[in-house]
């Protein structure tokens, strides 16, 4: 009998194809990529028929935290502490970083006017820091100290929400000549950095009629209620939200968007 | 790993012919961390960009009592919006889905003080829309700004037949919203003390859904507050 010899099949599969592919998976996830934003806290914002969507640039978030656990029974004390974020210009002299550094040195200027015994007053490596944060949340006085701890510190301040020292401090003042409140001077501050980019930027211009197709932070503000978005839980009560409103309204920023999920018409609005 | 084989031929070489060399490079870890970083991007990325939802509030400086505008008696809708909540443990009361019920209590016309007449405050509820046809407070709001949703529905119908562009609709659309021949209702939203952030946005979005553009925002008066105490009242929850 002659031996039947059984061939030995390699078990080597070609892997390149596959390499090709997910490299390929790989280029589309890192271009299509924007990053979560890293936020001290999360909420669940309601879902709306609009489909606009938020614009890329020249935005201020402000950021109303919700109940630690959302939709459960959680801590009160959570509830309400305001956040504020900046985004700048795809133009790269007014990226993020610069747009901060202007709206810090412009609110603390201001605060240091309406607090004369009081004053804050940073160096400038802490304004360096200052403009890589993405999302801050806490009183003028704080400042200083805060800007100077190491990233984890920092988060982990940021991050609990039960401390009274979280937040940036709001209230009912509706005087905008009057003393304002942190975060009215924040959004102070926000408003006459927008109209100095304007003003800038206008004078820059040769022809008058182009003044119209200006687009920045202030024709986002002014022109489309684009530049300020407001982010709240679902489930925040409508008055702890109002206090944002009210404030707004103050500091005669009236035009402003609310952030929303999409959901379709039909749907049971819950 | 590269691994070089030789191509055997039996040790029968020919002097001077040149080896023939296949290489093969394993590309097994080469896929391993290519996915390792597919998935780290996946779960790091937001495909999905929130929407936003514009909203105007008016100057909050004085406006003298003659150069205020009255809205129309027979315009007018007053929306007094709550939330169902459970006040053991401070929380909106939440339905099997997961969902918190909002009510919408709602009058027509001036508030009745006298607070005699029955059913004058209604109660409702957002539900959308059941078979294409509008459902709860949105059937009333339709049926109020009928003479602006009739047009509505008529450049919708045209944009989709693609007889105008999506800009060309946008415009019409706002331009027909704001059409002031047409009876148009001018819709009080009120958020009562237990009314969630989504509710009030459930009522914004009625406005939109429902071309209302004259719409404002305000604090519910002693007055609404009689008129809830009096529907429940008359309509003791079961």
């Amino acid at each position: 009998m002659g031996k039947v010899k059984i061939k030995r099949k390699s078990t080597l599969i070609d892997m390149t194809a596959m390499s090709d592919v997910t490299v390929l998976l790989l280029t589309f996830f890192m271009l299509t990529s924007t990053f979560l934003a890293k936020e001290p806290t999360v909420v669940m914002t309601p879902s709306s028929v609009s489909e606009e969507k938020v614009p890329m640039n020249n935005l201020v978030t402000i950021l109303v935290s919700g109940k630690d656990k959302p939709g459960n029974e959680g801590n009160p004390a959570t509830e309400g502490k305001i956040f504020i974020s900046f985004t700048g210009d795809k133009d790269s002299t007014l990226s993020s970083e610069h747009i901060r550094e202007m709206m810090l040195l412009e609110a603390v200027k201001i605060y240091n006017e309406q607090h004369p015994s009081a004053k804050v007053e940073l160096d400038q490596t802490q304004v360096a820091e200052f403009t890589k944060l993405n999302m801050f949340g806490l009183p003028f006085r704080g400042l200083p100290q805060y800007l100077s701890l190491d990233q984890t510190k920092r988060d982990e301040f940021q991050g609990n929400m039960e401390d009274p020292n979280v937040g940036i401090p709001i209230d009912g003042n509706k005087d905008r000549n009057g003393k304002l409140n942190d975060f009215q001077v924040w959004m102070k501050a926000v408003y006459n950095v927008a109209q100095r980019i304007h003003n800038d930027q206008k004078d820059m211009l040769t022809d008058p009629a182009d003044v119209k197709k200006l687009e920045n932070l202030y024709t986002a503000l002014m022109r489309k209620g684009e530049g300020i978005a407001v982010k709240a839980d679902k489930n925040t009560p409508y008055s702890t939200v109002q206090i944002v409103f009210d404030n707004l309204q103050t500091m005669k920023l009236n035009k402003f968007s609310l952030l929303t999920a999409l959901k379709s018409e039909d749907e049971p609005t819950h | 790993m590269a691994q070089i084989e030789q191509s055997d031929n039996g040790g029968k070489k020919k002097k001077g012919a040149q080896k023939k060399i296949a290489i093969h490079v394993d590309f097994t870890p080469m896929v391993d961390m290519n996915m390792l970083l597919i998935t780290f991007f996946m779960l790091c990325t937001t495909m999905i960009k929130s929407q936003t939802l514009q909203l105007i509030l008016p100057t909050n400086e004085e406006v003298k009592k003659e150069n205020q505008n009255q809205a129309k008696k027979s315009e007018a809708v007053t929306l007094i919006l709550d939330t169902e909540y459970n006040v053991q443990s401070g929380t909106p009361v939440v339905d099997e889905n997961g969902k918190t019920a909002h009510i919408v209590y709602y009058y027509t016309g001036i508030a009745d003080t006298t607070f005699s007449t029955p059913d004058f405050l209604k109660k409702e509820t957002f539900i959308g829309n059941q078979n294409g046809q509008p459902q709860g407070i949105r059937a009333i709001l339709v049926k109020r700004n009928e003479a602006v949703m009739k047009e509505y529905l008529k450049l919708k119908e045209m944009w989709k037949n693609e007889e105008i562009s999506k800009e060309q609709f946008d415009s019409l659309a706002k331009l027909n919203a704001a059409d002031s021949l047409k009876t148009r209702p001018v819709v009080v939203i009120k958020p009562g003390p237990n009314t969630t952030y989504e509710g009030l946005v459930n009522a914004l979005d009625e406005m939109q859904i429902n071309q209302i553009s004259r719409y404002s925002i305000e604090t519910p008066t002693h007055t609404d507050t009689i008129l809830l105490n009096e529907y429940n009242r008359r309509n003791p929850a079961k």
